[in-house]
């Protein structure tokens, strides 16, 4: 069957049930026209809850049992949302091609690689074994990954697992290929590759529909971009025309959030006395080399940034600094104190509180714990804009940004003199991540706290910190 | 490939020769010690065991203490004992004379026939009523079946065995209530261990299951293309019987344990049978081999069942 496109008119999400307090339906994506042909690209542009992942699953058939989609998807002119939904998933692998998020758990971990590539073809695609394994093993050499044919998943790094993910996906079988955040949790080098790979697919005749929350992402596939927010599209156009010129506040207020278009802060606040002097340390970990020769020179209220190549020793610099790990060469002083004052921020907020205990509580415990002042909540809630009820909630019933301000109103509370924040935003979308970073470093000031901010986007230290030190790739 | 395949294996089996030394003394030490610690004088019990009740009499258990040496100190009498085992010697029974080898050798032969046929009809049962309650959860076969394993679970064995004497042999008249001899004997026993089993397995395979159909690499399955049975055969089973396999091994432990009960309980003439004889009578040499051939027998099932999973689950240890 030969691909002509696909289309959605006034296509629209909806919850099956209705919401007792409102006595309808919840509505989770307004209506939506769009359109898939050959060689052209559409991306959906949005923040997490925008309804870009809904919208993708509702055009394909896949969304979970409690909603429903209603319009009109058409593929090749023929109405799909009458078809059963064995209908609608005979077209999966076969006219549709998807690539997983997070293609390190969407393959199969007790399954060779090569095997999980060549399935596609030999069961889906209908081709006999060897030529399948032909095949799969060309896809493997083409992505410069022949070497993880015969790896378990668990064997190969984040970028192999991308690659792989992206040949199992695409056989060449599916003229369309739907993204969703193909680029979550990636460096750019990694970003860059990956969708260097779909634009490839663009280019080769076939339809591509991205789903991201980076502009710069949209950016470099082209084609057609909507932005979402709240369900529902706010701006819709060619990418060139959207990205660089902007009719909407909020299209404009997403792109002003990547970093490279960031103001830069004003640093030279008050720099008081040293909290750290770190004279050439050096640190081997599992017999390999992560760094030697780093010196580091903080003071009170200075805000340094920490760069360099993922696996360099980053974090294992930050642990030495906070004195959890000991170096094997030089010398790290600090000023007598309490060590909770050395205090550390995740990069993975949820993974940072206990799931089944309310934040007040959390955060009660360590007032008892450190016998800190419980009016000072009060006063860094509204200083971090937070509000008193978050705090009754567990840590899954508040949004990843807000968590990670609750961890940071947490390490304010102890009156840090020494903050490690580990990549703090990195799960977060770009306006959050503005935010965060914003309030982490001016309460930081404000409070007189040095702060080491470890990010692999050097566009955001640069912005934000009063100078920025590199860690080289480890030997 | 040969040393990279034979390492983890080799240490996974070098650890179980260990635990299994460690099984061996920490069951020779127990029983020793309850057996000391039980009410009533041992000679006089032995002495029962081996003349019966009506010949007992002081002289008669003196003789039987002076003969065994039941007056030498404790601690002497368990180094004999481990001594003996060291030279693989487990010793006589104190009752029949006989060797203790000689007596555990039927019984144990009696008690793998039962232990299989359990574990091969709770496999038949369990994990395929799993799979089914996980690939659908919620419906009519997961509740329908949560309510039955929470009932059986909650159960005592002898109360399932007896249940089903009850209805198979007293009313129905299909099956023999009790004994040995023809394969007909062995079906109450070994569904009542099957049921106990099952009731377990068949939850654990169930949340198993599902795990596995809500995983990320599921989806990635069914975006690719692969059909409902076909996901399941390429995706789904081996993923889904690690933890069946694992679990099942921590089942054997229970399984011995029934198999003491159930073995009573239908007059099946295995080794849980005769260590509750041999507790009664005091005979501490059997109590020390069934105990130990038990223990032992657990140790292996679980090595098979670890070597199982080694070959199912490519990933091996954790390094």
């Amino acid at each position: 069957m030969t691909f002509v496109s696909l289309e959605a008119r006034a296509l629209r999400v909806r919850s099956r049930g209705v919401n007792p307090q409102t006595g309808q339906p919840d509505q989770l994506v307004e209506p939506v026209s769009l359109s898939l042909r050959p060689g052209h690209a559409v991306t959906l542009l949005g923040e997490t809850g925008s309804g870009k992942s809904l919208l993708a699953q509702a055009l394909i058939g896949a969304l979970p049992s409690g909603l429903v989609a209603e319009g009109e998807v058409l593929v090749n002119s023929v109405q799909q949302l009458t078809r059963t939904a064995a209908q609608r998933r005979a077209l999966w692998g076969r006219m549709i091609a998807v690539l997983p998020q997070e293609p390190w758990l969407a393959l199969d971990p007790t399954m060779q690689a090569g095997a999980q590539v060549m399935e596609t073809r030999w069961l889906v695609g209908g081709q006999p074994r060897p030529q399948a394994w032909q095949g799969a093993r060309a896809a493997l050499r083409h992505l410069e990954v022949e070497a993880a044919e015969t790896r378990l998943p668990g064997q190969l790094s984040g970028g192999m697992a991308q690659r792989v993910a992206f040949a199992a996906a695409h056989t060449g079988d599916a003229p369309v290929l739907v993204a969703d955040e193909p680029t979550k949790g990636l460096d750019i080098s990694r970003r860059d590759s990956i969708t260097a790979l779909l634009r490839r697919h663009v280019e080769e005749g076939g339809a591509l529909l991205t789903i991201t929350h980076d502009p710069a992402v949209a950016r470099a596939l082209g084609g057609t971009v909507l932005v979402m927010r709240e369900g529902a599209v706010q701006e819709q156009g060619a990418a060139e025309e959207v990205l660089i010129r902007p009719r909407h506040a909020f299209t404009r207020a997403l792109l002003a959030a990547d970093p490279e278009g960031w103001p830069r802060q004003a640093g030279g606040g008050q720099i008081g006395a040293p909290v750290l002097i770190a004279r050439d340390v050096g640190k081997v970990r599992g017999g390999r080399r992560l760094f030697s020769g780093v010196s580091l020179h903080l003071a009170a209220g200075e805000v340094v940034g920490l760069s360099g190549p993922s696996g360099c020793g980053k974090s294992t610099f930050g642990d030495l600094c906070l004195g959890l790990l000991s170096p094997d060469s030089g010398t790290v002083e600090r000023p007598a104190a309490a060590p909770h004052r050395w205090q550390k921020l995740y990069q993975d907020p949820p993974a940072a509180f206990p799931p089944k205990v309310t934040l007040r509580a959390s955060l009660m415990d360590v007032v008892r714990l450190h016998g800190c002042d419980p009016a000072e909540i009060a006063r860094l809630l509204l200083r971090l804009g937070l509000t008193e009820g978050l705090l009754d909630r567990l840590p899954s019933q508040v949004s990843g940004g807000e968590l990670q301000r609750i961890a940071l109103l947490r390490v304010l509370l102890l009156k840090p003199l020494f903050l490690f924040a580990d990549e703090p935003t990195s799960r977060l979308d770009l306006l959050t991540q503005q935010e965060t970073i914003g309030l982490l470093t001016a309460a930081a000031r404000e409070q007189g706290c040095a702060v080491l901010l470890v990010s692999h986007d050097r566009a955001l230290l640069d912005r934000v910190c009063d100078r920025v030190m590199t860690l080289p790739a480890a030997a | 490939m040969g040393p990279l395949i034979g390492s983890p294996l080799v240490r996974l089996l070098l650890a179980r020769v260990g635990q299994g030394v460690l099984v061996a003394l920490m069951v020779g030490l127990l029983t020793f010690i309850l057996v000391r610690a039980l009410p009533g004088d041992m000679a006089y019990r032995i002495a029962a065991g081996r003349y019966g009740f009506d010949w007992v009499s002081t002289t008669a258990a003196d003789a039987v203490r002076h003969d065994l040496g039941l007056d030498q100190p404790a601690p002497l009498a368990l180094l004999a004992w481990i001594w003996d085992l060291l030279r693989f010697d487990l010793g006589q029974s104190l009752v029949t004379g006989r060797t203790v080898a000689e007596e555990l050798s039927h019984q144990f032969g009696q008690s793998v026939l039962l232990a299989a046929w359990a574990a091969g009809l709770s496999l038949l049962i369990g994990p395929p009523l799993g799979v089914l309650a996980g690939l659908r959860p919620g419906r009519l076969v997961d509740r329908g079946l949560l309510l039955v394993a929470v009932l059986m679970r909650s159960v005592p064995p002898f109360a399932i065995g007896a249940v089903l004497i009850l209805v198979l042999a007293v009313q129905a008249r299909l099956l023999p209530a009790a004994g040995y001899g023809t394969p007909a004997h062995a079906v109450l026993p070994a569904l009542t261990l099957a049921l106990c089993l099952a009731a377990v397995s068949a939850r654990v395979s169930r949340d198993a299951v599902m795990t596995v159909s809500g995983s990320a690499y599921y989806g990635f399955g069914r975006t690719k293309g692969l059909g409902g049975s076909l996901l399941f055969w390429r995706h789904g089973l081996r993923n889904a019987a690690v933890p069946v396999l694992t679990y099942f091994g921590v089942q054997f432990v229970a399984l011995v344990e029934g198999m003491v009960v159930i073995e009573t309980l239908f007059a099946w003439p295995g080794i849980g049978h005769a260590l509750v004889h041999a507790i009664v009578a005091r005979d501490v040499p059997m109590i020390q081999g069934a105990a130990l051939t038990m223990g032992l027998f657990v140790v292996a099932m679980n090595t098979v069942i670890d070597v199982v999973c080694h070959l199912l689950d490519p990933r091996g240890e954790p390094s």
